[in-house]
């Protein structure tokens, strides 16, 4: 539920908010599905390595690990808005109840 | 490529392990060292100078914290916390993580990547859900700690109450584990121990090998003492448990005539651990006392720095002693078998315990993730930060500070199996046992491997103070000055400030002179309930307009009570209990996930059912905390 006359700090927050829950949701869902899939259950035959990493943990863990690092990177540095954050309630108003 | 060589004390040849020697391992020295070397003075040095950075950097925060009210200085640090230290400060965990997870890498191979993983979007989770919010709110209503959010937001001083209740019942729980963590890492660095595992856990008795030929000391014969082998690094809780497993190993004459001797070995709550308890509780306290949450805060940025330098060192020099993670694992799987390299992990106990099924690995995906995000330690952390810029730029700091930390320790560990062979009961010591070991013949080498031993105590030192901090600011803020003493100067909440931190010390150590068990799951307990029951509230607290009192309160009890009432059932036995943790002290796991998903969820159904069924919150008070900024100067009605 929204306002017209709502802060576009709160605007701003919620919106990367849910960006975030996002990428959350799809980082879970490509790790524990390829490494559910490719990282249980298998002979030592069948190990095979990416760079010294066990193959399912290099595309299972590392890969997206670094993925996430280069979309905090882009979320920090240039998705992810400033606002201002308005002036601090002063101490001694904080007697009016509003929890200073 | 063979540096440890000439001094490894029982060399293997490749075949011992299985290995095909024509194979490209050749190069690699497959044998490992069995080792636990006594600790000798550099570790203890590097403990001291510790000690001594951190009441310096006390006393800094002090004079920092020195330019407004005493309140907002020493509970805030007057909002002022810049990008690098949010960043490495408020979500990265305590010293638990650094002491406990290489353990489990060493102990059950790959899969341990797997369930630290979570970490890859702990950043932008720990920072972009919550924080610009929390900065925003907690300015608008002057908030120096998360009950006064709470309060202020729903204008309901019970609400807040409720929430200092509940952050200090969790807290309790940490400091106590947290003080017995540090007095038996400064136990363990003693000069002659033989256990250098910087592990938070301590039971009461344990016949080491040192305590073991100690007693030919004190007149047992050399043929029992040998029949002790048996009990040799096994751990018991009670005098009783040692005396049951003594009968099972002497004859009745002998347990009659050398129990006492026997047990007095055995004894780990030594004066020892009780000269580290007493120093790490006067040192955390003292240095908390003089510089606040500043102090708390900069501690934490030092040993986070001390962790990487150190990680970094340790990752060139165990990867070029092994030839890297390929080789190890190879090495390891072809001895230990292929859960070392894949899911749910090798199990070192052969009981079939599965260490991560993938119901398991799919929960702690959450876990790391909302409890970063339901940290009320870390709530407090954001609403220092400076500014959304601040924020903004500690999501990528912290991005890349746990991409140098964590897979790299995993690789660490790998390669560590490869060289050193621990037994079960010592795995907690294999980074300690990697710094000595790799650092020997290096120029400096000790003052290295000190270094790196001692960030993890900086680390358990940082976590203890910025929880004294919380505990205090709800005693103080939350409790004494809303309810008995609204208009108390600064002069009278500073005395009961540094009341309530040296009550919190004083009863920290009364607690653990004879600790608790269980210790790394109560840590995990209080970790993910205090994510149960703040989180949603939290989330619900700064972008849902028709939250209700009603509903919060629901919330938080829902996701607590969840909590609480999962670790009771399977602490009786109920449901699966090959999975997870080895301890009497466990969850159950309802349907093999962890019980914070379900208090995570029934938070939120509460929280949502409750809210809907109850009168919305009055509009002024909904509008001055989400629309456009009120004048200040204008009283509400």
């Amino acid at each position: 539920m929204t306002t017209s006359n709502e802060d576009p700090a709160v605007r701003s927050a919620r919106r990367e908010a849910w960006v975030v829950f996002g990428i959350w949701l799809a980082a879970l869902t490509y790790t524990i599905g390829y490494c559910s899939q490719f990282g249980y259950g298998r002979s030592a035959e069948d190990l095979k390595f990416v760079l010294g990493f066990p193959d399912w943990v290099f595309w299972g863990v590392l890969t997206p690990w670094v993925v996430c690092s280069a979309i905090s990177l882009w979320f920090g540095a240039t998705f992810m808005c400033d606002e201002d954050l308005g002036e601090e309630l002063p101490e001694q108003e904080d007697e009016l109840g509003l929890g200073g | 490529m063979k540096i440890w060589a000439k001094n490894c004390p029982s060399r293997k040849t490749n075949s011992d392990w299985g290995v095909d020697p024509m194979n490209h391992l050749i190069s690699l020295p497959l044998f490992a060292v069995k080792t636990t070397q006594p600790s000798d003075f550099g570790t203890l040095a590097a403990l001291v100078v510790f000690i001594v950075a951190s009441m310096w950097i006390g006393w800094l925060a002090n004079k920092a914290m020195q330019k407004s009210s005493f309140m907002k200085g020493f509970f805030l640090g007057n909002r002022g916390l810049g990008a690098w230290a949010l960043a490495l400060t408020a979500t990265v965990q305590s010293g638990g993580t650094f002491m406990g997870f290489p353990s489990l890498v060493y102990s059950h191979g790959w899969v341990v990547a797997l369930w630290i993983c979570g970490y890859m979007v702990v950043p932008i989770t720990g920072f972009g859900i919550l924080g610009k919010r929390m900065a925003h709110l907690s300015r608008r209503t002057g908030a120096i700690t998360v009950p006064d959010l709470f309060r202020s937001r729903f204008d309901s001083p019970m609400l807040g109450l409720l929430a200092s209740l509940l952050i200090m019942f969790y807290m309790s729980f940490m400091m106590v584990a947290q003080f017995k963590a540090g007095a038996v890492v400064m136990k363990h660095s003693w000069p002659g121990s033989d256990s250098r595992g910087l592990s938070e856990d301590l039971p009461a008795f344990k016949l080491t090998t040192n305590a073991r030929e100690s007693l030919k000391d004190r007149g047992v014969p050399a043929e029992t003492v040998e029949k002790l082998v048996a009990l040799d690094d096994k751990g018991f809780d009670s005098e009783k448990d040692l005396r049951a497993e003594l009968s099972k190993v002497l004859s009745e004459e002998g347990v009659k005539q050398h129990a006492v001797a026997i047990v007095g070995a055995a004894e780990q709550l030594d004066w020892h651990y009780l000269i580290g308890l007493g120093v790490f509780t006067l040192t955390v306290v003292s240095y908390t006392l003089l510089g606040g949450f500043l102090a708390a805060v900069w501690t934490d940025l030092f040993q986070s720095v001390m962790m990487l330098v150190g990680v970094m060192l340790l990752l060139v020099l165990v990867v070029s002693a092994t030839g890297g993670p390929e080789a190890a694992t190879t090495a390891a799987v072809a001895k230990l078998g292929p859960t070392y390299a894949y899911g749910p992990g090798y199990d070192p106990t052969g009981m079939g315990r599965q260490f991560l099924p993938v119901s398991l690995a799919f929960s702690f995906f959450w876990v790391w993730v909302y409890s970063g995000v339901g940290s009320p330690a870390g709530m407090v952390r954001i609403m220092a930060g400076k500014s959304t810029g601040v924020i903004r730029r500690s999501i990528y700091l912290l991005a890349g500070y746990n991409l140098m930390i964590y897979l790299p320790l995993v690789v660490i560990c790998i390669c560590g199996r490869a060289l050193i062979d621990l037994p079960a009961g010592k795995t907690d010591s294999i980074i300690p046992e990697l710094s000595i070991f790799t650092t020997k013949d290096l120029p400096g080498g000790s003052l290295i491997a000190g270094l790196i031993l001692a960030a993890p105590f900086g680390a358990v030192m940082a976590t203890v103070s910025s929880y004294l901090v919380v505990i205090a600011s709800g005693l103080v803020r939350d409790v004494y000055q809303r309810f008995i003493n609204p208009h108390a100067p600064q002069q009278t909440l500073r005395r009961m400030s540094y009341m309530v931190m040296i009550g919190v010390g004083v009863i920290a150590i009364l607690a653990n002179i004879r600790p608790v068990a269980y210790l790394q799951v109560i840590v995990v307990f209080s970790g993910t309930g205090a994510a149960a029951t703040f989180c949603i509230p939290a989330i619900m607290l700064a972008f849902w307009r028709r939250a209700t009192v009603a509903g919060m309160i629901a919330s938080m009890l829902g996701g607590a009570g969840t909590m609480v009432m999962l670790y009771i059932l399977g602490s009786q036995g109920f449901g699966e209990q090959n999975i997870g943790a080895a301890s009497a002290f466990r969850p159950y796991f309802l349907l093999g996930v962890d019980p914070l998903i379900w208090g995570l969820a029934v938070s939120l159904i509460a929280g949502v059912v409750i809210s809907l069924s109850t009168t919305p919150p009055p509009a002024e008070t909904v509008s001055r905390l989400f629309d456009v900024e009120p004048k200040l100067t204008e009283k509400p009605a």
